[in-house]
């Protein structure tokens, strides 16, 4: 598939906040109960529109677990977009959000859009963490926020894509200078819709033609 | 897959003097050979180095075994069992037909495991699993070496390290890992004093309230936790709710009492498998239907023991695999990449150029020791040749991680970095039988060998 742009995601949080299944739920529409625990990174792609533009996400969803971190910090560097994720019915996890957060300020280039997600929220009756400090910390933060429920699939096509929209709205606004790959984004051949499709390999090709900055 | 695998093999004009157990491989390998479409090593470097080999003893494919076996021509069971029961009684006139019966999918019985009790329309003398593992000639040897006063740990690792009769590996992996001495007389003292030291552990560590542990201890629990029914979650004997805590028991008490790592996420996995060997002592049939809490206390503390120490005894080979930052993860990564290079330049050059880096995926190859890459009936297969490794383990699980990826050589070569991704990441391994793992192994055997023979080839160039 051709695309106008591709985008690459980054999906961090505690371990077991349900990750992995917020990227099988986006990327596959559907919902595994018990999910193998993720060692390292896991990868997930798939196409969206944004403003009639064909966009390729590719995700890297990581490992929670601390020890981890020296692993999955090298995933930051080339990410356009980062899906923060805590469990509304664990507190501990919305509790690790700062360090989180200084993680990825840390290592990230500092235009990185980052989406604020409170999943499991299908567990109302289990919950933890209310949406206003979700909201409160996000609004704190400078980050996008949204609750979701990879169970049902409630927001998940929202917070993918609300994040490309962003990303979107920066490169129109200058701020990104797309031939740095750096930043997590290549140009790809097809920009307008209804490119006829290069197929395999395509993915390859495009940024190579695109970039080359 | 023919042109990249050629190159090394070339090289090497010496196979010949190689020990024993390379010509035995080497005759396994060959038997793989003739199954059509299952041609991953070139013949040029097989044929000298087999010459004892006689034909009949490697062409046991016949039409009436390929269909008794009902799947994809299963000889390559038949062609080892039967040039090692050669090579053993330097007879050629072994009855090859009965390792192709053995020769079964591993089904759901844990490891091949008991099912014999199924396979009515073969010979029922027999637990029917991985073709070289239950020969009758190997069986007898296995259990003369373990009636020995003193089991010869060299004679046996050489012996598992080709496949372990599943009703024989609690004792031999005991062995193996060092954790069961190898005199007769002193075992089962041994045995009963360190399993008293687990059982110890339980109400020190393990059954006491939170209040007593520290903030890092609980932190730790409620972590394995979390894990324990992520763990095999597609075999559902392992989310009853009483092997949950056994589960969740063995692995805080070893990450307790094993501080400079502590518990990291894909330890869970490693102990599956001692986990499904050690019960398999007492519980019977399909591992689906096992039901813990048809143990005594007693029996639950001594396998969990069992798994205790065994895991404690094969980490302690890997240590730094699990301590701050996984340096041993990332060294053996790293020396992949450049096994791969030097086994298979053209997809070595392709995954560079697709930008694909090794990290990526073999981190988790590495962290889980393959566990999760091929189906969980034959991780016990696998684990009889890494536990037959000793201190060796470490750098043959390099060549084992090289030799797994190159399965699919041909493949990777046509694929761009997302879709080689996606594929490495769900490797098409879910019909795999003994073969095709035995075929890994011993493929990377050999690498080992020649590679360790032309030691020009591992500095760089």
């Amino acid at each position: 598939m051709s695309y106008a742009y591709l985008f690459k995601y980054i999906i961090i949080g505690d371990t077991g906040v349900g990750k992995s299944c917020l990227l099988l739920q986006f990327t596959d529409k559907r919902f595994q109960p018990v999910h193998d625990l993720t060692i390292g990174v896991e990868f997930g792609a798939r196409m969206i529109t944004i403003d009639s533009k064909p966009i390729k996400l590719q995700i890297w969803d990581t490992a929670g677990q601390e020890s981890f971190r020296s692993i999955t910090r090298s995933y930051y560097r080339g990410a356009a977009g980062a899906l923060l994720v805590y469990d509304i019915t664990r507190r501990e996890t919305f509790n690790h959000l700062a360090s989180w957060l200084e993680d990825a300020r840390q290592h990230a280039n500092s235009n990185m859009t980052i989406m604020l997600i409170g999943n499991k929220c299908d567990l109302a009756h289990r919950r933890a963490v209310s949406t206003e400090e979700g909201e409160q910390f996000a609004k704190e933060n400078g980050l996008v926020f949204m609750e979701t429920s990879a169970k049902t699939a409630f927001n998940v096509e929202e917070a993918f894509i609300n994040t490309a929209a962003k990303i979107y709205q920066k490169i129109e606004e200058g701020i990104f200078d797309v031939s740095n790959e750096s930043y997590g984004i290549k140009v790809g051949y097809g920009g307008g819709a209804g490119t006829a499709g290069a197929g395999r390999g395509d993915a390859s090709l495009a940024p190579k033609g695109g970039c080359c900055g | 897959m023919k042109s990249g695998n050629d190159d090394p093999r070339k090289s090497d004009g010496s196979l010949n003097n190689l020990d024993r157990r390379l010509n035995q491989t080497l005759k396994s390998v060959q038997g793989l050979l003739k199954v059509p479409g299952k041609i991953l090593l070139s013949r040029k470097g097989a044929e000298p180095a087999a010459p004892s080999v006689s034909s009949p003893a490697v062409s046991p494919y016949r039409k009436d075994v390929d269909e008794e076996a009902g799947i994809s021509p299963n000889v390559s069971g038949a062609a080892s069992a039967s040039t090692i029961k050669a090579d053993a009684s330097r007879s050629n006139g072994s009855d090859t037909s009965e390792g192709v019966a053995e020769n079964e999918r591993p089904s759901s019985s844990p490891f091949g495991h008991s099912s014999s009790s199924k396979g009515s329309s073969t010979d029922t003398s027999r637990p029917s699993t991985g073709g070289r593992a239950t020969d009758s000639a190997r069986v007898a040897r296995f259990k003369k070496e373990l009636a020995s006063p003193a089991v010869n740990l060299d004679a046996l690792r050489e012996l598992a390290w080709s496949g372990v009769p599943p009703d024989m590996r609690p004792i031999v992996w005991r062995l193996l890992v060092g954790y069961a001495p190898p005199n007769a007389d002193r075992r089962e003292v041994v045995l009963e004093r360190k399993r008293q030291e687990y059982i110890d552990c339980i109400p020190q560590y393990y059954d006491i309230s939170d209040a007593d542990r520290t903030e890092d201890e609980r932190t730790m629990l409620r972590q394995i936790s979390v894990d324990a029914p992520r763990t095999v979650p597609d075999v559902t004997f392992f989310q009853h709710p009483e092997m949950q805590t056994s589960l969740i028991r063995v692995l805080y008490i070893w990450a307790i009492r094993h501080p400079a790592s502590g518990y990291v996420q894909g330890i869970n996995d490693l102990a599956t498998p001692f986990i499904v060997v050690f019960l398999s002592e007492y519980l019977e049939g399909d591992m689906e239907n096992w039901d813990i809490t048809k143990l005594t206390p007693e029996i639950v503390n001594n396998y969990e023991a069992d798994c205790y120490w065994c895991l404690s005894k094969l980490l302690d080979g890997v240590q730094d695999h699990y301590t701050f930052a996984q340096p041993g993860i990332q060294r053996l990564v790293f020396k992949l990449k450049e096994l791969v290079r030097r086994i298979d330049e053209p997809v070595s050059t392709h995954i560079e150029e697709q930008g694909l880096e090794f990290l990526q995926f073999a981190f988790r190859w590495f962290n889980c020791l393959l566990i999760r890459e091929i189906p969980f009936p034959l991780v016990g297969r696998l684990w009889d040749t890494y536990l037959s490794e000793g201190d060796a383990f470490p750098e043959y699980l390099v060549y084992v991680c090289a030799s797994f990826l190159l399965t699919w050589s041909d493949q990777l070569q046509q694929l761009d970095f997302q879709e080689m991704v996606l594929f490495i990441q769900h490797l098409p391994t879910k019909n795999w039988t003994h073969q095709e793992l035995e075929m890994v192994l011993s493929r990377a055997f050999m690498w080992r060998v020649m590679f360790q023979q032309a030691p020009s080839h591992l500095s760089s160039g």
